[in-house]
């Protein structure tokens, strides 16, 4: 009998994932193993491998497609078996695989990371993460729309529908975007920018030929949004100051011959940074925090979390109870989920903003001077790191010199954080990097 | 240093000019006549000035249809040809005003592109260089004077001479059944002379959708008008035209011949090569945002070679200056409409039938005699009218708008509203018509379509 390869349910508070690309044809023979497709949800990519063998008899996708977790993506068996029984079977496995589901840790039920919606009436909007990129890319106020998904969700195809009902597309483009599924560009060829029925299959081009359209991730879009959410609902500012790096770099260079004669990690600059912030954190635990709007939540552990630069973008995954690490075994854990983000495989749950209570962006490796590190809401603050520099300095006796000097950007969001208190907080960090003690 | 100059002072020109003097630019507009071009001078005005004249004369004469009974019926040719003089003036002053009250420099001189300098154009016009940022070039048709055997330009007219004439000939050929044509016609035949048509095609009216020209020809014909379709001219012998039929040749001998086979853009004397303007058989081509190949170069109207109308002209004007402001928009050809001032007027725009079958475009007609709406039948007594419209097979969304009838003109501009914002037959039906007009008759039609 034909088996179906379901879509994998990665991480409790996903409900769907997108198709990113197809591996194997219809046609194909598959080996156990063998990769099928790639998927992503908002937060990070994923490969999908087949546990059977046989030939893929049915994809039930395209690309880019939104698949719900656990509905039948594509069934593989042998050639010519039928495919027919399949449509059911995701459901059923759904149903197995809630009653199966192990109840959330109390903790964790707290998520605020999606910004909420309230309708005029005051009911909650639900919306998907997907369907609210699209409703923003095209400019829709979803607001008013009725959801077809599950408990009245909005989902994308409702923002489509909606798109196809706009004023500013012509009654024919709005029929034949009905009818054909093509969604309607914000603005198009006709009287007044009007998207005319011929605007949804050509890309227009404003003016010239020295630019073309490319379409944005589904990462970049969520970069986008958060980015800007970010500094639209916060009173975000930076702080500047830098710190005598001597200590740092002679803990680096002891570290790197501890490592060399056979210490288990590498340290580096960043991870010491990193220890010495923890400890400034437990020092200053107002930092240590998110803001609710109405309340704050303080928390007793340190979550960090740290801005990777990957091939597909920004990800800031989160090292879970820092505060409990010795260096070593920081520097361990900061290595392993960045290394598990550039490789794809992260678990979603450490890339919610939420999962950290505080951030840490290196540029310093760039040569970057002085920047202003962006906000994770909820976290009320994220420390900016700069490059080293050389700076002179009184080094008693009447006697100045050059010294290296770590500079240091903490943006805080003002909403929850006074001047006062913030700087306090930076001056600890600097205090805390200028007397590290560690032996390796 | 000037935001634009333009060349030309007719629809194309003296729009840009009213538009970009509004927007706040420093404009110069060259003209070697007369502002208004051959729209304004020799063309649209002055014809349908004539062609009212001759309206009038035809009711006067059909009153007792009405009840009213006018005895000898006159016209006074002289003071006909005054009068649309005295429109002219008067449009053409009124245009002068605008240009002044837009702070336009007007130079009233055969213009030449000079030279191009790094961050503008020169242009030469009497004895002066004009630095413009920006160029349009609007310079316009003329008539086409095809090479016959035997022709002499003296001895025959174009649109331009005939305007002039001081009497109406006994009887005149006119070469060429196009719109300008069978305008001629209209008011010569009204005027009570004979008209013969000499046409190479097997139609009048050109693309105009074949139901409409044939109605026209028939009404034509009933009127006194000789038809030779599918006639090529090959010589004219003084005032005689000689002209091939399926192997044959026939004459006609008339008092005046009427040259009307079509107009070419002017580029002369413009010095294009001096910029590398692309030009493409004659006319100056142009892109959906009225640019030419060269940057800063832009042109509208009749030198484009392309939609030979004064509101095209005025249009691209537009859009062209709007171009040179960053103001996003764009020619749309599909939405224009064409009239025929004959009495009856014929108005369309959109698809023809031809055309829909040639772009394979799948659509259903429906097609109302002009009677189906009250007010015409008030107002034309005996006279026939009809209304073609076609909407897509699949979304219903109007395509094409024909009008034959009187009144037609002043309401083909809703059919094109239709059309431009690409409205579905449901969307019209639900728009209110004003009770009794015969505009109504677009709204039944589209009623039609739910039968």
């Amino acid at each position: 009998m034909a088996n179906p390869v379901i879509m994998p349910r990665q991480g409790q508070s996903v409900e769907s994932c997108i198709i990113s690309s197809w591996l194997k044809k219809e046609g194909d023979e598959i080996k156990k193993g063998d990769i099928l497709f790639s998927y992503e949800t908002d937060k990070a990519a994923f490969e999908c491998e087949s546990e059977f063998e046989g030939v893929l008899l049915k994809r039930l996708y395209q690309e880019g497609d939104e698949v719900v977790v656990l509905k039948t993506v594509a069934i593989i068996g042998k050639p010519g078996e039928s495919t027919d029984q399949f449509d059911d079977v995701a459901e059923i496995a759904k149903s197995e695989e809630t009653a199966a589901a192990p109840v959330k840790e109390a903790e964790k039920v707290i998520t605020i990371a999606e910004p909420v919606y309230i309708r005029p009436d005051g009911e909650k909007i639900k919306i998907s993460p997907r369907a609210r990129n699209k409703a923003e890319s095209i400019g829709i106020s979803f607001t008013d729309i009725e959801g077809s998904g599950p408990g009245g969700r909005i989902v994308e195809e409702d923002i489509l529908r909606a798109a196809a009902s706009r004023s500013w597309a012509t009654p024919l483009a709005k029929s034949v975007a009905a009818g054909t599924g093509k969604s309607i560009p914000i603005q198009g060829t006709g009287a007044g920018n009007r998207v005319t029925a011929n605007d949804l299959f050509t890309a227009t081009q404003p003016s010239g030929d020295d630019s073309e359209v490319r379409k944005i991730s589904n990462m970049r879009k969520i970069i986008a949004a958060k980015m800007h959410e970010s500094l639209q609902n916060s009173a975000q500012l930076t702080h500047h100051t830098s710190a005598d790096a001597r200590r740092l770099m002679e803990l680096r260079r002891k570290a790197k011959e501890a490592f060399e004669k056979g210490a288990s990690e590498n340290i580096t600059i960043n991870d010491l940074v990193c220890y010495a912030v923890i400890r400034a954190l437990k020092k200053h635990p107002m930092a240590n925090c998110h803001f609710l709007g109405d309340s704050i939540r303080v928390f007793s552990r340190v979550h960090l979390g740290l801005a990777v630069d990957t091939e597909r973008g920004l990800m800031v995954p989160t090292v879970k109870n820092a505060d409990g690490m010795n260096i070593s075994e920081l520097s361990k854990q900061l290595k392993s989920v960045a290394n598990s983000c550039k490789k794809g495989n992260v678990n979603p749950e450490l890339l919610a903003s939420d999962s950290a209570t505080f951030s840490v962006s290196n540029l310093g490796s760039y040569g970057v001077e002085l920047f202003t590190p962006v906000i994770n809401l909820p976290q009320v603050a994220i420390l900016g790191v700069n490059t080293i520099i050389n700076r002179p300095a009184d080094l008693g006796n009447g006697v100045f010199g050059f010294v290296p000097y770590i500079g240091l950007s903490l943006t805080y969001d003002h909403r929850a954080l006074d001047g006062a208190p913030a700087s306090a907080f930076l001056r600890e960090i600097r205090l805390e990097i200028e007397n590290l003690d560690l032996t390796f | 240093m000037y935001d634009v100059g333009i060349i030309g002072g007719g629809p194309a020109g003296y729009v840009a000019a009213e538009r970009a003097g509004q927007k706040g630019l420093s404009v110069v507009l060259f003209d070697k006549k007369k502002l208004g071009g051959v729209c304004l001078n020799e063309g649209c005005i002055p014809t349908k000035t004539l062609l009212y004249s001759a309206k009038m004369y035809d009711h006067a004469k059909e009153g007792a249809k009405y009840g009213i009974n006018c005895s000898e019926v006159t016209f006074d040719f002289a003071k006909i040809m005054q009068r649309k003089n005295k429109v002219v003036a008067k449009l053409v002053a009124g245009i002068g005003a605008a240009m002044k009250k837009g702070n336009i420099e007007v130079v009233y001189d055969q213009a030449e592109i000079a030279e191009r300098a790094s961050d503008h154009i020169k242009i030469k016009a009497q004895d002066t260089i004009y630095e413009c940022k920006n160029i349009l070039l609007a310079t316009g048709s003329e008539a086409m004077i095809p090479p016959i055997k035997g022709l002499v330009r003296e001895e025959i007219l174009t649109n331009r001479e005939i305007l002039d004439i001081k009497s109406v000939p006994e009887s005149l050929t006119i070469i060429g059944g196009g719109v300008i044509g069978m305008e001629f016609a209209s008011f010569f035949n009204s005027m009570g002379c004979k008209v013969s048509v000499i046409e190479m095609m097997d139609h009048i009216l050109g693309p105009t959708d074949r139901e409409f020209s044939i109605l026209l020809q028939q009404d034509f014909a009933k009127r006194g008008i000789d038809f030779y379709l599918g006639c090529k001219v090959v010589e004219i012998k003084g005032k005689e035209v000689f002209f091939e039929k399926e192997g044959k040749t026939e004459s006609i001998l008339s008092s005046e011949i009427l040259m009307s086979v079509g107009r070419k853009p002017v580029t002369q004397g413009l010095n294009l090569d001096r910029l590398g303007v692309e030009v493409v058989r004659g006319g100056v081509k142009i892109d959906e945002f009225c640019r030419t190949n060269i940057p800063n170069v832009y042109a509208a109207g009749d030198i484009t070679g392309f939609s030979l109308l004064a509101h095209t002209a005025s249009r691209e004007g537009e859009v062209a200056i709007n171009h040179i402001c960053g103001i996003p928009d764009r020619m749309r050809y599909n939405a224009i409409p064409s009239v025929v001032y004959t009495n009856p007027e014929i108005a369309c725009v959109g698809l023809t039938e031809d055309e829909a079958k040639a772009k394979n475009i799948a659509y259903t007609v429906r097609t109302l005699p002009m009677a189906y709406a009250g007010r015409f039948v008030v107002e034309n007594e005996g006279k026939n009218g009809l209304v073609k419209i076609l909407v897509g097979e699949k979304y219903n969304e109007v395509l094409g708008v024909h009008m034959m009838g009187n009144a037609s003109s002043e309401m083909i501009f809703g059919a094109a509203i239709m059309i431009e914002m690409q409205m579905r037959v449901a969307d019209v039906q639900q728009i209110v018509f004003p009770h009794p007009t015969i505009s109504e008759i677009l709204k039944e039609t589209l009623f039609a379509f739910n039968e």
